[in-house]
């Protein structure tokens, strides 16, 4: 273990990225994790008026992409997570067009609410441990799932005691719907999900989780529920940090971490970015800039850590600000090829019969699968 | 006796030392470093391989280059019902799945296709999910109840990435149980909608090579558990790793070949039967079965 080291090592030469990552942070490491800061010599020198300095230029770039939409209330509520994030950058054309379905969230289901359950499963977990003053034990997934159900389920009912109080969540509140309506597939599905991202966070973390763990995004004591920052009160803008887990407290000097759990990495877009974006969203909604960002793989086992610098801010600051820009343009023009950026993900864009790149990328595309060529 | 997964659940075996799967890894990489080299990937536009390419590219690199997957069948069909039903036993507490429960788990999941094909074939459908239906009461039996100690997780996904991310082998474990941080050591489950052959425990191998190099420990076996009652045990041990690491070298070799532009190699087998790309092929064509009629006539 390096001697000053808390954090997962870049090893050279054991490149493990999924895709797309042109940067030297795609590297896996099976190094621990701890949670002490780094070095005051090694962190940013001053998190909080990083961040505050953060705050200012995002707000001052996103009125300025308001600006040019054609009336103060054409853009309707922007809402900047990491998947507009990617989206608006891999093609701008494709994300316009995602306009015709609203941008909105499209309503939870299995494949949407696994991290979500998961989290909450676990922060639930850890929450009784607290209230019944032990350590946690190791959570069996599928049973730390059906404990977090129940609980929900009970909320709305006279308590014995017994039921430690659960924080309502949006997810928590379908999953309660869900069994109202006797749906068990869709709970089975839910459990499948959620049960896991609960075994991979916990694989890839390790048991215990690291000193200094606090589940973000998730309902309950033992954790953080959300994290998101708004420009000013009468912004339409919403920017929410996607990060599963924080280590280390937050205090003036910075030297937290953020985690950033992956199931799968294939799907998911180079690492550096999505460790810019939450960085800068958390930086945003927390008013401190974190000292770096862990990312997990739960199908690749890799923990790489991004030390947050201003040019990672900068990069998701960009980010951001791309998903305001791009929905400004679309109050006027949706789909529109001429800035189409093609790629695989052309092989399930509803557009592609209206793309010509998309197109003239299929026809190289379809030639080879996989690395192979078709014949 | 026969072993089922009961049994390995009830007294797992002591999985081998991890000591070699750090050798197994740097030799995958320089194996995929070299067909790098020849095959022309990046990380940007990598060789992704998965069980059933690895498989095709040893079988018969013609049909792993084909276009044309065949017709997906009723039996297809049934296969992925079962499929979902042995899921769905592995994470529910129920003791018995039947076929709408796992037409919904999996419509839920997010896969709706066998759910509209049911509902296009109507009354002529009955046939097939009593077919499913048997296949299930079979198959299920052995996973529902497994103790949650065992962490029960369904498609868990594990990826490796070879010469800097230009080679992946990737795919989803039906279900795998124990492995860290349970304490408990890891077994693979596969399950088969079909009927049993010998080459499927390649697929076992494979995922329990992967697994060790995502883990850094050597799951303790892999069980394959079959539609027409079979099922397959096999407690690894370093060869089994070491010629699963064979295979996928000598995988990434065909394909390096191929996509350097090297005309396929056509190898007739038992496979030629539901290949379809067989009216194309001559030796597919002219494959016979052993002990055929045909092929010993004038």
């Amino acid at each position: 273990m390096p001697s000053g080291g808390n954090r997962s090592r870049p090893i050279e030469g054991e490149a493990i990225s999924s895709r797309s990552g042109t940067d030297d942070l795609d590297v896996a490491s099976r190094e621990p994790i701890a949670s002490e800061p780094r070095t005051l010599s090694q962190r940013a020198s001053d998190p909080v008026g990083t961040a505050d300095r953060l705050r200012a230029e995002a707000a001052r770039q996103i009125a300025e992409a308001l600006a040019g939409a054609p009336s103060p209330g054409a853009v309707g509520d922007v809402y900047v997570g990491w998947v507009a994030a990617r989206e608006a950058a891999a093609c701008p054309a494709r994300y316009r067009g995602d306009g015709e379905h609203g941008w909105g969230f499209p309503g939870w289901s299995p494949p949407l609410a696994g991290g979500a359950c998961g989290r909450a499963a676990l922060a639930h977990h850890i929450a009784e441990a607290d209230r019944a003053g032990r350590p946690a034990t190791l959570p069996m997934p599928l049973d730390a799932i059906r404990v977090w159900m129940r609980a929900l389920r009970a909320l709305g009912e006279t308590g014995d005691g017994r039921t430690p109080p659960v924080e309502r969540s949006g997810v928590g509140e379908w999953v309660c719907e869900v069994w109202e309506a006797g749906d068990s597939a869709t709970l089975a599905a839910v459990a499948a999900l959620a049960g896991r991202w609960l075994a991979g966070f916990v694989r890839v973390l390790g048991w215990p989780l690291p000193p200094g763990l606090t589940l973000l995004n998730a309902p309950g004591p033992a954790a953080v529920s959300t994290l998101r920052w708004r420009p000013d009160k009468a912004s339409p803008v919403t920017v929410a940090c996607g990060a599963d887990a924080r280590l280390g407290r937050v205090t003036g000097a910075g030297g937290f971490a953020l985690v950033v759990h992956r199931v799968t990495t294939g799907d998911d877009d180079a690492l550096r970015d999505r460790a810019a974006f939450e960085a800068a969203a958390a930086a945003l909604a927390i008013g401190v800039a974190p000292d770096s960002v862990l990312t997990t793989g739960g199908d690749t086992g890799e923990r790489v850590t991004a030390p947050v610098d201003d040019d990672l801010l900068a990069l998701g600051t960009e980010r951001i600000v791309a998903v305001v820009a791009q929905r400004v343009v679309a109050v006027e023009r949706g789909f529109d090829p001429t800035d189409a950026t093609p790629s695989g993900a052309c092989r399930h864009c509803d557009h592609l019969v209206d793309c010509p790149p998309g197109e003239a990328w299929m026809r190289v595309a379809e030639r080879w699968r996989s690395g192979l060529p078709v014949l | 006796m026969v072993e089922g997964l009961g049994d390995v659940l009830a007294r797992p075996p002591q999985p081998p030392p991890p000591d070699g799967v750090a050798a197994l890894r740097t030799a995958l990489d320089d194996g995929a470093r070299a067909a790098r080299a020849v095959g022309g990937w990046s990380q940007d536009e990598p060789l992704r391989l998965s069980k059933h390419l690895v498989t095709g590219l040893l079988r018969c690199p013609r049909r792993a280059l084909s276009d044309d997957h065949g017709v997906g069948g009723d039996d297809v069909l049934v296969g992925w019902v079962v499929d979902a039903a042995a899921k769905l036993a592995a994470v529910s507490p129920r003791r018995h799945v039947t076929v709408d429960a796992a037409v919904a788990f999996l419509t839920a999941l997010g896969d709706g296709t066998v759910a509209d094909h049911l509902a296009d074939l109507g009354a002529a459908a009955e046939g097939l999910t009593s077919d499913a239906a048997a296949r299930i009461d079979r198959l299920t039996a052995s996973l529902a109840g497994v103790d949650a100690g065992w962490w029960p997780r369904v498609e868990d996904p594990v990826r490796v990435a070879l010469a800097g991310g230009a080679v992946t082998v990737a795919g989803r474990i039906d279900v795998l149980l124990g492995g860290p941080p349970t304490g408990r050591p890891g077994v693979i489950v596969e399950v088969k909608g079909g009927r049993w052959y010998d080459g499927m425990r390649a697929d076992g191998h494979l995922y329990a090579l992967l697994v060790a190099l995502r883990d850094g420990e050597v799951p303790a076996s892999a069980v394959t558990i079959v539609s027409d009652g079979t099922t397959h045990v096999e407690h690894m041990r370093p060869a089994l790793l070491e010629h699963a690491a064979e295979r996928l070298d000598e995988a990434m070799r065909v394909a390096a070949r191929l996509a350097a532009g090297e005309p396929p190699a056509m190898l007739p087998g038992a496979h030629c039967g539901h290949c379809p790309v067989r009216p194309d092929c001559p030796a597919g064509r002219a494959w016979r079965p052993p002990g055929d009629v045909a092929a010993s006539a004038p």
